[in-house]
């Protein structure tokens, strides 16, 4: 019984995160939480949130490094939807596209071919591109000028958000993708053990080039729908992204160690981050104390996911110790 | 730190010569930092007046002090193969404990100590967080960074606080011998002291064989658990002085004085060539990658580059020195 807790809680931390999180302010928030229009609303904002984390996750299990260019590729690529908005709405998306698919193929190509540590990488590139954004919008705000557009970001079908069926479209397409396709059992393989993926016959470097220009088209793909939502795009967009992606991504199941994780559990980890945004704001709760509470959940759930995955160690390592008592 | 030759006999000039040549090779292509701030140097000299002066070059070591003392402490984490994303808001929160002491009614040395122990306080936390639940050190200090913002705000209502103990604000403005701040002082001895703890101590050997090889360092009796511990504590407390500086240089203090200062001073390091990884690295190599920044800074300020453009070519140096490290470490 004690087993299967600590196994449920491993791999279901957000599921059960969240769970808490809908029970909790279900209760003190009452009909203001739970409300129809409530409940789209929490599905709107993190529509938002999904794609860069689900870019994230990818490259978390390909590489088990972290892309911390996400932010700054957001931004641009929303600057650019905007700016180019002039030239038609389909250019201006493909530019948007196209620069977030350039930045990921540097990030790749300077993790893969570069050896250069993720981390350190995607810091470095990540600045040149804040650089290109502030030198392209001068910083200022750019405005867009086409109403139609917002319907990508603003809209609904029926009563569900347009942006949240993008998020559960592509949500479901990685799935997909890292399931059930040859590149996502490669990228599983290369995040968990580099050298025996090599050995086996897999292009690690390619797949793991391919997995950081995945999480740029995905940033670019938010990026383009947060332009779309406000209809103009500032500077400010996709400050703190990249860390509460990450956040989402461990929450569910990824780890920094690579090879582990799933899609389907960071929309989990998104839609708690942001059940407790609404929540905490429905409750009227200080600005400060919302930091900290996030601040809190982190460091709860990394802590929980260290120790199971300790503790499932452990246990692996006496079932192997008891079958060598078994058979020699 | 193993490149510390044992001389067997005579040997001739030649030889040595050669030796001495290959010393300088070895010690280029391990730093391309230092290839870069000789470039660096060259390149200012030749393209701005006023940047191969004495004062600016004083002025630029003592503008990096602040994020030179930081360094030191995430360097001595790095060679540990941990590192703490928390630092940039123990700036801020140390120097609200410093200040908020002396609001007390605290004199100076006191408000001093309370600043420092606050700081060895969270990085005793952030160790313990490490240690006891082995979790990535990178998402753990994340969040105690988020909680320390949230309780420096919540402790000043994000208002600024002014010190108010005129001698500690003074110090900002000290030069010793009237050429060096306080400040540059503090760096540069502190960066001398740390290199000595690291090579000649049981303690910074221990750093180094942690880095390598965890598991392997335990088995020869070496207590990993605590010296990270102590590492985490060292690192809070620099972060705490580097706040100090920064609260006694402007006599007041804000919560977020440090933001971005984490990344900084994880470049800096970096850019000495100290290793993600651990096992790599000294303080003083930290030195060089802080003065890398400071000059690339100092220099675009000169040149007049706007502030846009600033950002990507501190991006690109920061990729070609990174790039350059991994391609040289292939080379070899």
């Amino acid at each position: 019984m004690n087993n299967k807790f600590r196994y449920f809680l491993t791999y279901n931390n957000a599921f059960a995160l969240c769970a808490i999180l809908f029970l909790f302010f279900g209760v003190t928030g009452g009909q203001n939480f739970l409300s129809g229009q409530n409940m789209l609303n929490i599905l709107r904002q993190i529509a938002l949130d999904v794609p860069p984390a689900l870019g994230l996750t990818f490259v978390l299990i390909a590489s088990g490094g972290v892309d911390l260019s996400v932010g700054s590729v957001l931004a641009m690529s929303a600057a650019l939807t905007m700016g180019f908005q002039s030239h038609g709405i389909l250019l201006s998306i493909a530019a948007a596209l196209v620069f977030g698919v350039v930045v990921g193929v540097t990030n790749g190509l300077l993790v893969s071919k570069g050896k250069v540590v993720p981390f350190i990488a995607t810091l470095g590139t990540g600045t040149v591109v804040h650089g290109i954004l502030l030198t392209y919008t001068r910083q200022q705000p750019i405005a867009g000028h086409d109403v139609s557009f917002t319907f990508w970001g603003a809209g609904s079908i029926g009563a569900i958000p347009v942006p949240f069926i993008i998020a559960i479209v592509m949500t479901c397409v990685s799935h997909i993708v890292l399931i059930y396709t040859q590149f996502g059992r490669n990228a599983f393989a290369a995040g968990g053990n580099r050298e025996s993926a090599f050995l086996a016959g897999i292009g690690v470097d390619n797949t793991q080039c391919i997995a950081f220009i995945v999480s740029g088209c995905f940033a670019a793909i938010a990026g383009v729908l947060i332009a779309s939502r406000l209809n103009s795009a500032t500077v400010h967009l996709g400050a703190d992204t990249p860390l509460w992606s990450i956040a989402a991504a461990i929450m569910g199941g990824a780890s920094m160690q690579g090879g582990k994780g799933s899609v389907i559990g960071t929309f989990i980890g998104v839609l708690s981050l942001g059940i407790l945004l609404n929540g905490t704001n429905l409750l009227g709760v200080q600005t400060y104390l919302q930091i900290g509470i996030k601040a809190l959940i982190l460091i709860g759930v990394v802590v929980v996911d260290a120790i199971s995955i300790v503790n499932i160690r452990k246990n692996l390592e006496l079932q192997a110790y008891g079958n060598r008592k078994k058979y020699s | 730190m193993f490149d510390n030759h044992v001389s067997t006999g005579q040997k001739s000039i030649g030889y040595k010569l050669t030796r001495l040549v290959n010393q300088a090779v070895s010690v280029l292509t391990n730093t391309p930092a230092m290839l870069m701030l000789g470039l660096l140097i060259i390149f200012g000299r030749v393209a701005s007046p006023v940047f191969f002066t004495y004062q600016n070059l004083l002025n630029i070591i003592w503008i990096v002090s602040v994020l030179g003392i930081l360094s030191l402490g995430q360097t001595l984490l790095m060679i540990t193969g941990n590192f703490d994303m928390s630092v940039a808001y123990i700036i801020g929160f140390a120097g609200i404990a410093t200040v908020l002491a002396q609001r007390a009614g605290a004199g100076m040395i006191t408000s001093v100590v309370v600043g420092l122990t606050s700081g060895a306080l969270v990085g005793l936390i952030n160790g313990l967080l490490i240690i006891k639940t082995k979790s990535n050190a990178f998402l753990i200090t994340l969040g105690t960074s988020f909680l320390l913002y949230a309780v420096s705000l919540t402790i000043t209502r994000s208002k600024t606080f002014y010190a108010t103990v005129p001698e500690f604000t003074m110090l900002g403005g000290v030069k010793i011998f009237g050429v060096l701040h306080l400040s540059t002082v503090l760096f540069l001895l502190l960066a001398v002291t740390l290199e000595f703890v690291l090579r000649r101590t049981v303690f910074g050997r221990s750093l180094y064989i942690i880095g390598l090889n965890q598991k392997a360092g335990e088995l020869s009796g070496i207590s990993s658990s605590r010296i990270i511990l102590l590492s985490y504590t060292l690192c809070g407390m620099l972060a705490a002085l580097a706040g100090l500086v920064i609260v006694s240089r402007n006599g007041s203090t804000v919560s977020n004085s440090g933001v971005g200062m984490e990344f900084q001073s994880l470049i800096a390091s970096v850019l000495g060539g100290t290793s993600l990884f651990g096992g790599k690295g000294g303080t003083l190599r930290t030195v060089v990658g802080v003065s890398v920044f400071g000059v690339l800074n100092n220099l675009l300020i000169l040149l007049n580059v706007p502030f846009e453009a600033q950002e990507v070519a501190k991006g690109l140096v920061f990729i070609v020195v990174v790039w350059a490290d991994g391609a040289f470490k292939k080379y070899e």
